[in-house]
Formats: structure tokens, C-alpha cells, sequence
């Protein structure tokens, strides 16, 4: 406890040190209204980052942003500072804005904001508008609110380019495929998700719903198989060697393309808000079309 | 009736309890599931999804919780005998905690997911090295303390290097999937698995109920048992390498299913006169029977995602542990 | 058959337990291992019945070195001292495990020999008690009877009749010298003198390491070797023409001194 104290304390002193001289050394050339030194410590919030601030704006972002198979941004952050999430690293910054996630290590921000540093906070989004409302949000943070406005309307065009060569030839509610998302360690998502709104968007209909799965839940193997999924989303690509993904290599999963069909979707392009999720959407939706045909 | 005719009794008996766990298991799942219409479409090559169900997962199932279970209750047996210890379990010479540790090296630094049965694989090179480590020991004419001294060392380094492998491992989730992983559970595992395993398995068995006579001679002491004509040595060499096959592959395949290899031993000694080299095949039909019926109950208790394994066996074992302890203490029942 | 040690040496943890000592073993003798606690009679014992490799020597078999395994373990008992049982088998099931060697290859010979054993060491009634619920005799009887089961040329017997009550020492040393009238050679370590001098054919006084004497019991037991060897005065006389030897009191001038 007493050692904890200590470490507050200490970061305290580093921070406070450190703060005040940010601005004098900052360059004058960026936008006098934003921040000039901001750290993300969350992989949502630096793809967000990357996409609407300045470079010169950004003083970190997380290590995962570099990693191509996590990142959607990984090619712009490769020559960007990275950090670990450790309070050093953030003090060492001397940052004015710092953007986490909902689940972000409590300790590091409780102290940024004692110490009177502005911390933003990205929640889950749960469907589309929730991620029109965070890119709003960190535009409006790092002091681009147009750029915010832009990348809305970027995605809105893309979603409506999916959706415009679907038109309903027959009369009536026409009910999509059936789907159902089978994540590392047997995970699928349910209602109460933007995985969720995204099936919906791209046409298809989630079978967890029909499982009583809310939100995240584990499904056992058998019950997969049983659920009469026409199609089954699996992660795209392999990320770093976990256990979880020996469900995906299960046998029964490839004897099953004969019925089902497997539509890969690279989790990055659903994990965060951005607008990254009209490519799922795209991905989808050709799927779902695809599965209507005879 | 001779000692001989009712060990064959009991040991026909539990064998044929075990088929029947075997066969209850894939009666029990999670999908609403006809099985014997099932087998028929099997039987005639229809190509179902209750088929597949039944093939895929039910079956691989009931055939692992069958293996394992014989690899750990004869395993049990065997490491009881030779180390004349009630006590002793099927992980003592530390071929479980080296499976552990292959596995982990392996999977995430090794194949890095490149083929689906690298985590068995891992597992089964670390149990033959920890093996290969007590049996260079064991040739030279070590006793049993020292065995059980190199069994404890074997399996804290492994503990150390899982933990230092887990420290150092690219992936964010890894502690938090060994540390489940370790309870052992047989969900969702592959006919794949049980053809890796099931040729070392049962060169395992074949090794350890090889060296029935010599448990037996043990009985006496060391002294009396190589006057008898065994050469302890080889003995010691033989029960290593086949708790490495058997154990080792158990752990490969299901994780660390405790108790079994413990309990089910003790268990069933009074019913065969206590004589060590019977006890072998009988603790082997007894473990699959006990984890058959835990893995079979886990999935009727209503609690998702299923509990774990050998959580079950070792809430299943440990009374009937203590309820053995108290009456042993008391001479009267 | 025949066992000749010779030149043994054991070394342990840089000292000498046994010192290039040689002994033959003869059937139909029954030969009496005596002397003082570390003289390495059990040491003796151990590397006889081909459990111990010594440092250096040969012990032979019928004049052949012996690769152990169960061809020598048929012709050669060994009755360890302590009588270690690990399981509570009954008494029945301890005495079969000296058919072992013969991997029950005649049943009907096994359940003969197990049957002879129990009775001649008068267990036969214990035969379906647990071997942990008999008393030190009843237990010591038992596990001289599995030596016996072997049905072996030779026995060899560390402290046989130790825990056994006065009546049951008769019988054991009795019912040793009748194996070794009827061809068996009977190696026994024994530390009661008097039983030693009336029953054995032959004695071997060993004192650290060493054989000090070696010959007929009255003639290994004179007052010298007792007094130098044991440290002991005995009573020495003849009853019903059979020697008698009584350790009485603990020699004045010496203590134990080795063979010099």
C-alpha cells in the first residue's frame, strides 16, 4: 500500500514537473486551438486518432497499432512513439489530451485526471450511430471537428453503396440468412452489439439472437453446428497464436463448408468504431447476396 | 472363488461400466440430438448434421474421456507401486507439468498456429523430455527418494518456464488460457486428437501393465523384489517412459485433469486383495469411468459455459478421499 | 548349488564394509553368519544373493559369474532383515510371491510349494489374514515362508528368527537344518549365540569386514574370539551332548577389538 502511495506520488511529481513546459516547447505551427501532445492508450481510439488528428498532434499511440493484423492504421503508425500503457511512459510524454477505452488500466487514468489533464473516454459502440457519435466526440478532442464531419459522411456514402443494389424485388419482409459469428475460444455475439447492427446492415439474421445470447457469450461446438446457421462468421485472419483458435481448426468446422458457408471478416474491421466497419458491411452484405442466389 | 477369478470379475465389471459411460456420453450434449438415428445416417453414409455432431464431437469426446481416464487410473496405480506410497499420483515424476510446458512452448512460439494439433504435440515432446531426463537418472542406481526428489525438481522448473513462457508470450490472453486450460476439459476436441494419442497411450499401457509382477514383488521392499529376480532398474525405466506416453499424452489432449489417477486407485485397492500389479488394470477401467461420468454430468449441470474437468473430478474425488481416510482410521464401520 | 565369493570388497562412501573376503556356501549345510552389529553381515548377504555388486571379487554360481534375473532367482532365496511390507496383502498372497521367479508356468507346482511353505512355518491357519494385522512372529514366520515358496537350492536368511518368541525360534532354526538335511544350502545371520552353536553346521565369525573364524560352532565360539570379537564372558558347557554357549557378561579387559 504504502509502496503504491509512493508511485502515485512520484508519477505525481513527474507529471506536474513536466506538464507546464509542454506548451513552450510544442511547435507553433499546429492549429492554436487543439491539443498539441496527445496520447492514446487504447487500439479504437488510436485508429481514430490516426485518422483525424495531425501527425505532430500525436505523441503515442499503443504498441498493437503498429501490428498490421490488429490495426487498420498500421502502415501510418509505424513511424509514430509507441507506449505500454505504463504510467512512465505517459508522464514521460507530457501530454494535454489522453484518449482511452472504457476498460483501460484504471490507475494511470484516475491519476491523469487528478492531475487536471484531460482524459477521453471511448465506450463499446454498440450500433452505427454510437460510432458517428465517437468519431464526432475525438474529432471534436483533437480540435478537427470538420474532419469528424467528413469521415461520418464517408461512411454513410459507403454504407448507402452497399445497400443500394439490394432493392426487394418481392413484396413483404424478406428474411435474411441466417448467421451466426464464431470467435476465438467459441464466442459469438448477440444483440446489444455493433457486430449485431452490422449483420443486420449487411442483410443477414443473427442466429445467437435465437441462442439467448446478449451481448457476448461462449456457445459450445455442437450447438454451432445444430443452429442451422447458413453462414458462419470466422475471424479473417489468424492473430497472435492463442488456444482460443483451436475451435476455429476444429474438423467439424471444414465439414461443415458443404452447408455453411465460412465468410472470413478480419476482426479488425469490427472491433473498433470507425469507419472501417462499411468494409465489413461490404464484406457481408456480398455474402448475404451471394447466399440468396441459387 | 480364487483371488484370480474375482479380479477378472471386477475387472469385466467395470470394463463394462465403462463402455456404458462411454455410450451415455454422447447421449448427452448441448444440441437436441436423436442418437440412434444419428448412428443409422452414420451407418449408412447419409450425411447429416446430426451425423456430423455425433462423429465430429460426441464421439471424439466419449473416445478421449475413455483414454484419458484409463491413462490416468492405470498411471495412478503404477506410480502408487513403485513408489510404495498411497499417495502418490500420476504427475509425481513430473511428466505433467513438462506436458504443460511443451505445449505452451510450442503453441505460442513455435508453430504459431500453423497446424491445429501443434498443442498435443508440444505436449507429448515435453513429457518425453522430462522422461528422458528421469530415466538418464534413473540409470544410475538411484532409489526411490531420489526419484521422487527429480519428479519434484522436473516439475517446479517446468512451473517456472510455463510461467516465464506465459511472461514472454506475444499474446495478451495467454495466462488467462493456460490457467483454464490446466483444469483440463474435453470440450470440443477433434477425431484428430484421438489419433494422436491413442498409439502412444496405448504403448503406455502395454509398458505399464507389463510391470505388474514387479509391483507386486515391491510389495516386499526393493531387496526382496530383486531377489525375486527384477532388475529395478529396467523397472523404474519401464514405468517412467510408460507414465510419459500415457500421462503425457493425457495432458496433451484434455489439459491437467486432477484426482483421478489419485482416487481411483485408492479406491479400488481393498477390492483386489491390495496387490499393486492387479490394481493396474482395474485403476485404468475405474479413472475412464470416473472422468465418463464427470465429463457427462458437467454438461447436465445447468451452469455455462461448462465447468471444468477436472474442477468436477476433484470435487467428485476428493470426499470419496476423505470418507475412505476416516473409515481406514476407524476400524469399525 | 555352489556359491563361492571371492576377494569381495564393498566400499561405501570411502570406507570398507566388506575387505577381500572369500566364502563358499555348500548345499545340505546349514552355515551360521555370526558376529558383532557392522561386522557387514548383511552386506555379506546381499552381495550373495547377487544384490549388491561388491567393488571388487566375483561371488560364483556353480563356478559361473551370474547376470541375476529370474534363472538365479529360482535357485536362490533371500530373506531380507526388517521384513518390509508396503500393502496389507493377506498371508496368503505374501507367501506366493516367491513363485514369482517360476511366472507360474506350473500352477498346480505353485499352489503345492505355497501350500508346504505356510505350513512348515505354521502359518497356514493366517492364510486369509492381512499380513498388517499379524503380530512380529506371526509376520516374520510368513515372509520366511514366501522365501521358501521359491523352493530354491539355496537360502539365504538375514536374522530369520529375530522377532519370533522362544518356541518359534526352535521351530525356525529346526526347521532350517531339515531344509539343509534334505539338499538345501541355508545361509542364516544370527545373533543368538546359543541357538547358533546348537543348531548350525557350520559358523562364520565375521568381525568389521572380515572373517575372523570359520569352522565347527563350538570351535568359532572359544572364549577368546568371544571376549576379542563380542566383548563378552559366555558360559561354555554341554547339555544332552549338543554345545552351549550363554553370553553371561561383557568381558572386563576389552571392549570390541577388531582381528588386529
Amino acid at each position: 500500500m504504502a509502496r503504491r502511495l509512493l508511485g502515485v506520488v512520484l508519477a505525481g511529481l513527474v507529471l506536474a514537473g513536466l506538464v507546464p513546459t509542454g506548451p513552450a516547447l510544442a511547435s507553433s505551427r499546429t492549429a492554436a486551438a487543439g491539443p498539441r501532445r496527445i496520447v492514446s492508450l487504447n487500439l479504437c481510439a488510436d485508429e481514430l486518432l490516426v485518422r483525424l488528428a495531425d501527425r505532430e498532434q500525436i505523441a503515442s499511440v499503443t504498441w498493437l497499432a503498429r501490428d498490421p493484423r490488429a490495426s487498420t492504421v498500421a502502415a501510418a503508425a509505424a513511424d509514430l512513439p509507441v507506449n505500454h500503457g505504463m504510467t512512465e511512459e505517459i508522464a514521460a510524454a507530457r501530454p494535454d489530451l489522453v484518449l482511452v477505452g472504457r476498460h483501460t488500466t484504471r490507475t494511470p487514468v484516475a491519476l491523469l485526471r487528478r492531475l487536471g489533464i484531460t482524459v477521453v473516454e471511448l465506450d463499446l459502440p454498440r450500433s452505427l450511430d454510437d460510432v458517428r457519435a465517437q468519431i464526432r466526440a475525438v474529432a471534436a478532442a483533437v480540435g478537427h471537428p470538420a474532419r469528424g464531419e467528413a469521415a461520418v459522411a464517408a461512411l454513410d456514402r459507403h454504407l448507402a453503396a452497399v445497400a443500394a443494389p439490394a432493392p426487394a424485388p418481392d413484396p413483404g419482409p424478406v428474411p435474411g440468412a441466417r448467421a451466426l459469428v464464431l470467435r476465438p475460444a467459441g464466442y459469438t455475439v448477440g444483440p446489444g452489439s455493433l457486430v449485431d447492427t452490422i449483420l443486420e446492415r449487411a442483410g443477414l439474421r443473427n442466429v445467437a439472437a435465437e441462442l439467448g445470447i446478449d451481448g457476448y457469450g461462449q456457445v459450445p461446438l455442437e450447438t454451432v453446428v445444430m443452429a442451422g446457421a447458413e453462414v458462419l462468421v470466422v475471424d479473417g485472419e489468424a492473430e497472435s497464436p492463442s488456444l482460443a483458435t483451436e475451435i476455429l481448426g476444429h474438423p467439424v468446422i471444414g465439414r461443415l463448408a458443404g452447408r455453411v458457408r465460412l465468410v472470413p471478416v478480419p476482426v479488425r474491421l469490427w472491433a473498433c468504431g470507425g469507419p472501417q466497419v462499411a468494409d465489413a458491411v461490404r464484406i457481408l452484405a456480398a455474402a448475404a447476396r451471394q447466399d440468396s442466389a441459387p | 472363488m480364487s483371488g484370480r477369478g474375482r479380479h477378472g470379475l471386477l475387472a469385466t465389471a467395470l470394463g463394462a461400466l465403462a463402455l456404458l459411460c462411454a455410450a451415455a456420453s454422447t447421449m448427452v450434449g448441448y444440441a437436441p440430438l436423436d442418437v440412434a438415428a444419428a448412428a443409422g445416417d452414420l451407418l449408412s453414409g447419409r450425411d447429416t448434421l446430426g451425423a456430423l455432431v455425433l462423429l465430429e464431437l460426441r464421439v471424439p469426446r466419449a473416445l478421449l474421456g475413455l483414454l484419458v481416464g484409463f491413462s490416468l487410473g492405470i498411471a495412478g496405480a503404477a506410480m502408487q507401486g513403485l513408489l510404495r506410497n498411497p499417495l502418490a499420483e500420476p504427475g509425481i515424476v513430473g511428466v505433467s507439468g513438462a506436458a504443460a510446458l511443451g505445449a505452451v512452448l510450442v503453441f505460442y512460439f513455435g508453430a504459431a498456429g500453423a497446424f491445429s494439433l501443434a498443442l498435443p504435440l508440444g505436449g507429448i515432446a515435453g513429457a518425453a523430455a522430462a522422461a528422458g531426463a528421469l530415466l538418464a537418472l534413473a540409470r544410475g542406481n538411484t532409489g526411490t527418494t531420489a526419484l521422487i526428489l527429480a519428479g519434484v525438481a522436473v516439475n517446479s522448473l517446468a512451473g517456472a518456464l510455463t510461467s516465464l513462457a506465459l511472461n514472454l508470450s506475444p499474446s495478451p490472453y495467454a495466462a488467462l488460457e493456460i490457467v483454464f486450460w490446466l483444469m483440463g476439459s474435453l470440450a470440443d476436441r477433434s477425431l484428430a486428437h484421438v489419433g494422436l494419442v491413442i498409439a502412444p497411450m496405448a504403448a503406455g499401457w502395454l509398458l505399464l501393465l507389463r510391470a505388474a509382477p514387479a509391483l507386486d514383488a515391491l510389495t516386499l521392499g526393493e531387496d526382496v523384489a530383486a531377489s525375486l529376480g527384477f532388475d529395478l532398474r529396467r523397472l523404474r525405466a519401464g514405468l517412467i517412459a510408460g507414465t510419459a506416453l500415457a500421462v503425457g499424452s493425457a495432458v496433451s489432449v484434455s489439459g491437467a485433469v486432477g484426482f483421478v489417477g489419485l482416487v481411483v486407485p485408492h479406491l479400488l485397492r481393498p477390492l483386489v486383495g491390495q496387490k499393486p500389479g492387479q490394481l493396474l488394470l482395474v485403476s485404468g477401467l475405474g479413472g475412464a469411468v470416473l472422468t465418463l461420468v464427470a465429463d457427462t454430468g458437467l454438461r447436465l449441470l445447468p451452469v455455462r459455459p461448462e465447468l471444468k474437468l477436472g474442477v468436477v473430478t476433484a470435487i467428485l474425488g476428493a470426499p470419496f478421499l476423505l470418507h475412505l481416510l476416516l473409515r481406514t482410521r476407524n476400524p469399525n464401520p | 548349488m555352489n556359491i563361492e565369493a571371492r576377494g569381495i570388497t564393498v566400499e561405501k562412501g570411502g570406507s570398507a564394509i566388506l575387505s577381500g573376503l572369500d566364502l563358499s556356501v555348500r548345499p545340505g549345510e546349514l552355515l551360521g553368519l555370526v558376529g558383532p552389529n557392522g561386522a557387514g553381515k548383511s552386506t555379506l548377504l546381499r552381495v550373495l544373493a547377487g544384490i549388491e555388486p561388491p567393488t571388487a571379487g566375483a561371488v560364483l554360481y556353480d563356478g559361473a559369474r551370474s547376470v541375476g534375473g529370474p534363472a538365479l532367482a529360482r535357485r536362490l532365496a533371500y530373506l531380507p532383515q526388517g521384513g518390509e511390507v508396503n500393502w496389507s496383502v493377506t498371508v496368503e498372497d505374501a507367501v506366493a510371491l516367491g513363485r514369482l521367479p517360476h511366472r507360474g508356468l506350473d500352477t498346480a507346482r505353485d499352489a503345492a510349494a505355497i501350500a508346504a511353505a505356510m505350513a512348515a512355518t505354521g502359518v497356514a491357519a493366517l492364510k486369509d489374514r492381512r499380513i498388517d494385522t499379524l503380530s512380529g512372529g506371526e509376520r516374520m514366520r510368513t515372509l520366511l515362508a514366501r522365501a521358501l515358496a521359491v523352493e530354491a537350492e539355496i537360502l539365504l536368511a538375514d536374522e530369520p528368527i529375530a522377532a519370533l518368541d522362544p518356541a518359534s525360534q526352535l521351530d525356525a532354526m529346526a526347521l532350517l537344518r531339515r531344509l539343509a538335511r534334505a539338499g538345501t544350502g541355508v545361509v542364516a545371520v544370527l545373533h543368538d549365540l546359543s541357538l547358533a552353536v546348537r543348531w548350525c553346521d557350520r559358523l562364520v565369525l565375521m568381525a568389521t569386514g572380515s572373517v575372523v573364524a570359520e569352522g565347527a560352532p563350538s570351535a568359532v565360539l572359544d572364549a577368546r574370539n568371544l571376549a576379542e570379537i563380542f566383548g563378552i564372558e559366555a558360559l561354555r558347557t554341554e547339555w544332552e551332548g549338543q554345545p552351549v554357549v550363554v553370553p553371561w557378561r561383557r568381558a572386563e579387559r576389552t571392549g570390541r577389538t577388531g582381528p588386529g
